[in-house]
């Protein structure tokens, strides 16, 4: 059995007409790092609530360590949960914020002033322990909030958006320091967000959903690598993935203006006889601009007018329109264009997806 | 900016003002002035601007006050009101506090009707029950009694509305937070939400303190003569006998005011604050 | 569901104090005070309690002392109502004006409000008196003595003057309030349209605080109608009842008298009028938010 264990578990809240979250079912292992990621609405925090006791189960069932949850008030559960607002105690110190939980378990002074010690020490809250929230930095009350989850040594870490309240550059900072807290304390994590870069960055497993149901759920790299449906191919991955809806006879693919490329051999026998109307994704970075690619696909050579341009430094956007839709292609800082220059282009034909048409599942 | 002509005209303004606001305040100045000479000084002072003015201090300066708290027992009086204040603030805190935490906070069965009625008893004048209120204190063999006195005057409708209203926009995940930190909802309530309301725990706790020590009616029906006897109905007692001077009189008010005139100064942030939200509430 | 329960159990038991406190001392008296009203309860002899219906209603308006109850409450009320009001209103304008010492002229005016009734009663019973400084000041410009709360054509004028000085304060600090409520930028844009200060006054001032004056002259009223205090320390009702109030008739028909009916009675009646009042001061007040609410979908 795995450590928390999640059966078919539904959200109906009393008076909606839709499920919340539907027949989600999840296996989650010791110590591993698990992210729900989505939209806003798509049922990610509700799932947490779900596991943290402060939304109860309409249906199914929820383990925690082998003990069924479904009734057992939060406090029992083993959890500390980090929020999104980080919800610390307004009134009180730094220090008395970290240090409450322990006491309200009855922990011995000595153990309590260890453990706090610790935690800011970790933390680097040294000079703040006397300070009072309203006191604080974004960043250092994030730290006490978690401070506050850590000193109480649960198994169980449930992270609500911990960081949508921070400026991107402290994002990075954090995300760092909360792996490394993960992998010093190796208790079993569940992180919501809604930013799929956190999700890829820190987590060992994702779970992708919307509307209260779960696409996929794997590794950050199968995930990139091969979506379930063309909701996880464009949800992970910045820029987003190319989509075009496309026909193919034979081995040729007819985009929506007429334009055609057709697909080798090894692609055909994955698509394993498929034929007719399609969708074809394609990342960004698998549209080839380098002479060497166009060399080696140079049957296929398309070509664009560059409409826009977002110079990131190490690399580059370049939007244009091709096969009807609107189309970016994510280069290297050596083959800058600008706006209004022409480029010549092939895709890289072991890196295109194909999903269905109507189900938007993923063949390829 | 103001123009220089504006600014003149200010100055006017200003000048009228002061004296418009010696003429309203003349009945305090001439309280407090009048408090530390006997009658005969009082009389005679009448008919000048000595009326208005505290004799020079000397050695019968504080006779007027001396007299009153040597013969007779109105610091005993002063201490038992601000001992029932203090009663009273704790109570009506806890009792008034939980329930408007209730009301806004937890979901309890006819949850909003308890505040639709908590909001109509706010209208009803408490002149009204006065009567039977006394009736009931009376037949439980009450009167006379501090419970008798203190147990009608705890609950507040106004006061239940109050803290719902501040309590409401607390925030639910600090609670939540609270939950895993193994505090039960009596601590939380206690240890949480009150410091994290000190703001509206103060307006209450002064207003309770200021209708406590002015109050009249209620304990002049409770207490009918004994030691328990607050600062108010002291007042009247001993000013309704014979023996009391105009001056012991004078000193015996300015004595009831000096509290409420410390607890003015100390709060009057809370309490302008108090007295503006009754108006704009409906503004 | 288990934990539905245990919220409502909590809940209950969090709400439990207060509720058995507003049962025992509100509720019931209430429900009392109404089912009395219609019975001629003697609390010294309550075995001889009977229904007498309307009974006592119909007693009451004949009741030549409950009428010059209710006519001097009346009265009170008219006299003290303008004084109070537009004292409020006026020195509330006056303050937001004044840009020196204004700290100062909030303390000053609002004193009074912090002081008791009783010892602004007793007080003002030194001031009153015949010899008194009062009568001493206007002595000096040429006024004969009055004979203020002695007197029964005074008595009622001058405990409902009192009582103004002592409370305007309070209002004046709801006035002060919605004066600062209001937006400056209307005062610019009329003084660019080159409005004088008496029409900055009639076209800004007055309407933005239309509705707080509704409230406070009602809450005066009510206010008014609840009076008891000053004539108990100064008059005991006198002279000739001129200042015997509604509430004091209850009072003392219910707690010297011990006749719980009759004085329940007059608190029903009482307390209609203060229901009456506060619908109204709802109706004046709701009915301009929805004018308000009409009129922006008028524009639209």
């Amino acid at each position: 059995m795995s450590f928390i264990e999640l059966k078919n578990i539904y959200k109906k809240y009393p008076g909606a007409d839709k499920n919340s979250v539907s027949d989600v079912s999840l296996n989650i292992e010791e110590k591993e790092f698990i992210a729900f990621v989505g939209p806003s609405g798509c049922g990610k925090s509700t799932t947490l609530r779900m596991i943290a006791g402060f939304e109860e189960i309409t249906s199914g069932e929820l383990y925690i360590d082998g003990k069924k949850m479904n009734e057992v008030a939060p406090r029992d559960r083993g959890i500390a949960m980090v929020f999104q607002n980080y919800a610390l105690y307004p009134h009180m110190t730094v220090e008395k914020n970290i240090s409450y939980g322990l006491k309200n378990m009855k922990v011995p002074a000595d153990e309590i002033k260890r453990k706090v010690d610790w935690a800011i020490d970790i933390l680097g809250l040294e000079e703040y322990r006397k300070r009072k929230p309203k006191n604080l930095s974004g960043g250092q009350r994030q730290r006490v909030a978690l401070g506050r989850a850590i000193v109480k040594n649960q198994k169980v870490f449930l992270m609500d958006e911990p960081l949508s309240n921070l400026d991107a550059k402290l994002r990075v900072s954090m995300r760092n320091e909360i792996s490394k807290l993960h992998r010093e304390l190796g208790s079993t994590t569940i992180y919501v967000t809604h930013d799929q870069v956190e999700a890829m960055t820190m987590a060992d497993r994702i779970v992708i959903m919307k509307d209260g149901v779960v696409q996929q759920v794997g590794k950050p790299m199968d995930l990139y690598e091969h979506p379930a449906n063309k909701f996880v191919a464009g949800f992970i991955g910045s820029p987003q993935m190319n989509f075009y809806d496309v026909v193919l006879n034979g081995s040729t693919v007819t985009f929506k203006n007429g334009e055609k490329i057709n697909l080798p051999e090894s692609v055909l026998s994955k698509l394993s006889g498929r034929q007719g109307e399609l969708i074809l994704g394609i990342r960004g970075e698998d549209i080839k601009l380098d002479s060497q690619n166009i060399e080696l696909f140079k049957s296929e050579k398309q070509s664009a007018v560059v409409e826009n341009t977002e110079v990131m430094g190490n690399e580059n956007n370049l939007y244009f329109t091709f096969g009807g839709s609107a189309s970016v292609a994510r280069v290297s800082k050596y083959e800058i264009s600008k706006v209004g220059d022409e480029i010549e282009f092939v895709f890289n034909p072991s890196r295109m997806h194909f999903f269905d048409k109507e189900t938007e599942e993923c063949y390829i | 900016m103001l123009t220089k002509k504006q600014k003149g005209a200010n100055l006017v303004l200003a000048t009228v003002m002061i004296i418009m606001s010696l003429f309203f305040l003349f009945p305090v100045v001439w309280m407090i002035a009048n408090s530390f000479k006997p009658d005969a000084a009082i009389t005679a002072d009448m008919n000048s601007m000595r009326a208005f003015i505290p004799p020079a201090p000397g050695g019968n300066f504080f006779e007027n006050y001396i007299s009153i708290i040597t013969n007779t027992s109105f610091l005993r009086y002063m201490g038992n009101t601000l001992l029932y204040a203090a009663i009273l603030i704790v109570l009506g805190i806890v009792v008034n506090g939980l329930a408007g935490y209730a009301l806004a906070k937890i979901n309890f069965p006819f949850r909003e009707r308890w505040l639709l009625v908590i909001m109509m008893l706010m209208i009803v004048p408490t002149e009204t029950i006065i009567t039977i209120n006394f009736l009931f204190i009376a037949k439980m063999g009450l009167l006379n009694t501090v419970i008798g006195y203190i147990l009608p005057m705890i609950v507040n409708p106004f006061n239940i509305f109050l803290f719902r209203q501040v309590f409401i926009s607390l925030p639910d995940d600090v609670y939540e937070a609270a939950q895993l930190d193994f505090c039960n909802p009596v601590k939380y309530f206690f240890t949480m939400v009150l410091p994290m309301s000190k703001t509206v725990v103060a307006t209450v706790s002064v207003f309770t303190f200021l209708g406590v020590w002015n109050d009249y009616l209620w304990p002049s029906l409770v207490f009918t003569s004994s030691n328990l006897l607050t600062a108010q109905i002291g007042l009247n007692s001993i000013t309704a006998n014979e023996t009391t001077t105009m001056g012991q009189t004078l000193a015996l008010i300015t004595m009831v005011t000096i509290p409420v005139i410390i607890i003015y100064s100390l709060f009057s942030k809370q309490i302008v604050e108090g007295v503006v939200s009754t108006g704009s509430k409906e503004g | 569901m288990k934990k539905k329960t245990s919220t409502s159990i909590l809940g209950m038991a969090f709400f439990g104090p207060a509720l058995v406190l507003l049962t025992v001392f509100l509720f019931l008296p209430m429900l009392l005070t109404l089912v009395f009203s219609f019975t001629d309860y003697f609390a010294l002899n309550p075995d001889l309690t009977h229904f007498t219906g309307l009974g006592n209603y119909i007693k009451i308006f004949k009741d030549e002392l409950f009428l010059k109850a209710f006519i001097n409450t009346v009265k009170f009320v008219l006299i003290i109502v303008p004084l109070q009001g537009l004292g409020a209103l006026g020195l509330a304008l006056l303050i937001n004006k004044v840009t020196y010492c204004k700290k100062y002229f909030k303390v000053a005016f609002f004193i009074p409000v912090v002081m008791s009734l009783a010892v602004v009663s007793t007080l003002w019973m030194q001031i009153y008196s015949p010899e008194g400084i009062l009568n001493t000041m206007l002595g000096q410009i040429g006024i004969s003595p009055q004979p203020f709360i002695y007197g029964a054509n005074q008595a009622l004028p001058s405990i409902a003057i009192m009582s103004a000085w002592q409370g305007m304060g309070y209002q004046m600090i709801i006035f002060l309030g919605g004066l600062q409520a209001i937006n400056p930028g209307l005062y610019e844009a009329a003084e660019m349209d080159h409005a004088s200060g008496w029409k900055k006054f009639k076209d800004i001032t007055l309407p933005e605080l239309k509705p707080l004056c509704v409230f406070v002259f009602i809450t005066i009223t009510i206010g008014a109608f609840r009076m008891i205090v000053q004539p108990m320390v100064m008059t005991g009702g006198g002279p000739s009842h001129s200042t015997y109030t509604i509430v004091y008739d209850i009072y003392e028909t219910g707690t010297v008298n011990w006749e719980i009916g009759l004085a329940s009675t007059m608190a029903i009646v009482f307390v209609i009028f203060v229901v009456i009042l506060t619908i109204i001061q709802t109706a004046l007040t709701r009915d301009k938010e929805e004018k308000n609410v009409n009129k922006k979908a008028k524009r639209r």
